[in-house]
């Protein structure tokens, strides 16, 4: 047995433990690390956002992680949901029906709204949706959200500011952008902007099925690497930033924790400023 | 003769300068029915100003009128919907006319 030293069971029981051990850890820490690549996204989606008339409109309103179609979370009672078309505020809390929306990896809790639109202009689409707890962050998190349709190109109100605690007011207009066209937008929290705001950018990489309330399978791109999964941008010290669009389709802005409330039921809350924006080809 | 050449040359490129400002974008028209037998166009620029004031007219598929009217403060124009084919004529100026057909207006 040449010069080797002979290995008891005890000992040899204890290097099976450390090497598990240190697999567990590897592991663990690999499953920590790979969470935060992609982010919580509060969608309120439609399919188009840039109409030559009015009719019905179908909205989908799932909270979920657009890029890779992943886990869907369940959603609360929604606080409020609202549409504001030449200044004026139409309630539309009422109006929405709970349904289940399927991911590429589980199902939750969402709710889809019909809305007719009636004369041209914007109509501002804002929702606030009850806070969600998060396990994993042991906090909550509230993402208030504006989606912007037009009718028949005349705008009138996609640049007024809503009012909400957290939110994003464009420079551009969401609904038109062409691929390749800059969005900019304003950070504010509670009407005053927010310095550095730090921002989260995903595509919404997987088409939903409107009418059997899933994503589809297929995703129109890959990512080279987790950083293009979510892409953090930062505003500059006026609050204001800038993302160039490189591919149609929509595209959402979640500026993170910019929300006054920064507890709910003793935990940790951030709320966040979410906008959606749509681009389309030149073609 | 040179001054007055100048002076015409000012005015022709002020007229050329202020006619631009008023329209520097596009107008725009949508019309609907209101389901009541009466229909409602709205009208803009694509800048968002308003286009109170704007003329209507419906008119027959032989030019004639058969409503005619002027955008209100809200930019709006309601009229009964004619029992012949028509076409609503949205008029802010030369080069600034959107016709809308009646058989487009839906809904």
């Amino acid at each position: 047995m040449g010069g080797g030293r002979a290995i008891n069971s005890k000992e040899r029981n204890g290097m099976i433990l450390k090497r598990a051990t240190k697999v567990l850890l590897t592991s663990l820490m690999v499953c920590l690390f790979a969470l935060p690549a992609s982010a919580h996204f509060q969608m309120l989606y439609t399919p188009e956002s840039a109409l030559n008339k009015g009719g019905n409109l179908d909205f989908k309103l799932v909270f979920t992680h657009p890029f890779e179609a992943g886990h869907t979370m369940t959603m609360g009672q929604p606080e409020s949901l609202y549409v504001v078309h030449k200044g004026n505020k139409t309630d539309l809390i009422k109006e929405i029906n709970p349904i289940i929306w399927t991911s590429l990896t589980n199902s939750g809790k969402a709710y889809n709204l019909k809305y007719r639109l009636k004369g041209m202009g914007d109509y501002v689409f804002c929702f606030v949706p009850s806070p969600y707890f998060e396990a994993q962050e042991d906090a909550y998190i509230q993402q208030m959200t504006k989606v912007i349709v037009n009718v028949a190109g005349i705008p009138t109100d996609w640049d007024s500011e809503m009012g909400l605690p957290a939110e994003i007011v464009p420079l551009d207009k969401p609904y038109a952008l062409w691929t390749g066209n800059v969005f900019r937008g304003i950070v504010k929290s509670e009407g005053k902007s927010v310095p550095y705001a730090e921002i989260e950018v995903e595509y919404l990489n997987h088409e939903p099925i409107m009418n059997e309330n899933k994503f589809a399978k297929e995703a129109h791109v890959e990512a080279p690497q987790d950083a293009f999964v979510t892409m953090t941008i930062k505003a500059d010290e006026k609050g204001c930033f800038t993302f160039g669009i490189p591919r149609s389709g929509w595209w959402g802005f979640a500026a993170l924790g910019v929300g006054p409330k920064t507890t709910y039921q003793d935990k940790e809350l951030s709320q966040d400023a979410i906008i959606w924006v749509q681009a389309r080809d030149m073609k | 003769m040179k001054r007055k050449l100048v002076l015409g040359v000012l005015l022709a490129v002020s007229v050329f300068v202020l006619g631009s400002v008023a329209f520097a974008h596009t107008p725009l028209c949508y019309c609907y029915l209101n389901g009541d037998g009466t229909i409602t166009c709205e009208g803009g620029f694509s800048d968002g100003s308003s286009a109170s004031g704007v003329e209507m007219a419906v008119k027959d598929t032989n030019d004639k009128v058969l409503v005619e009217g002027k955008m209100d403060e809200l930019s709006e124009f309601t009229f009964e919907k004619p029992e012949v084919p028509f076409i609503v004529i949205f008029n802010a100026g030369p080069g600034h006319v959107v016709e809308i057909k009646g058989e487009d207006i839906k809904e």
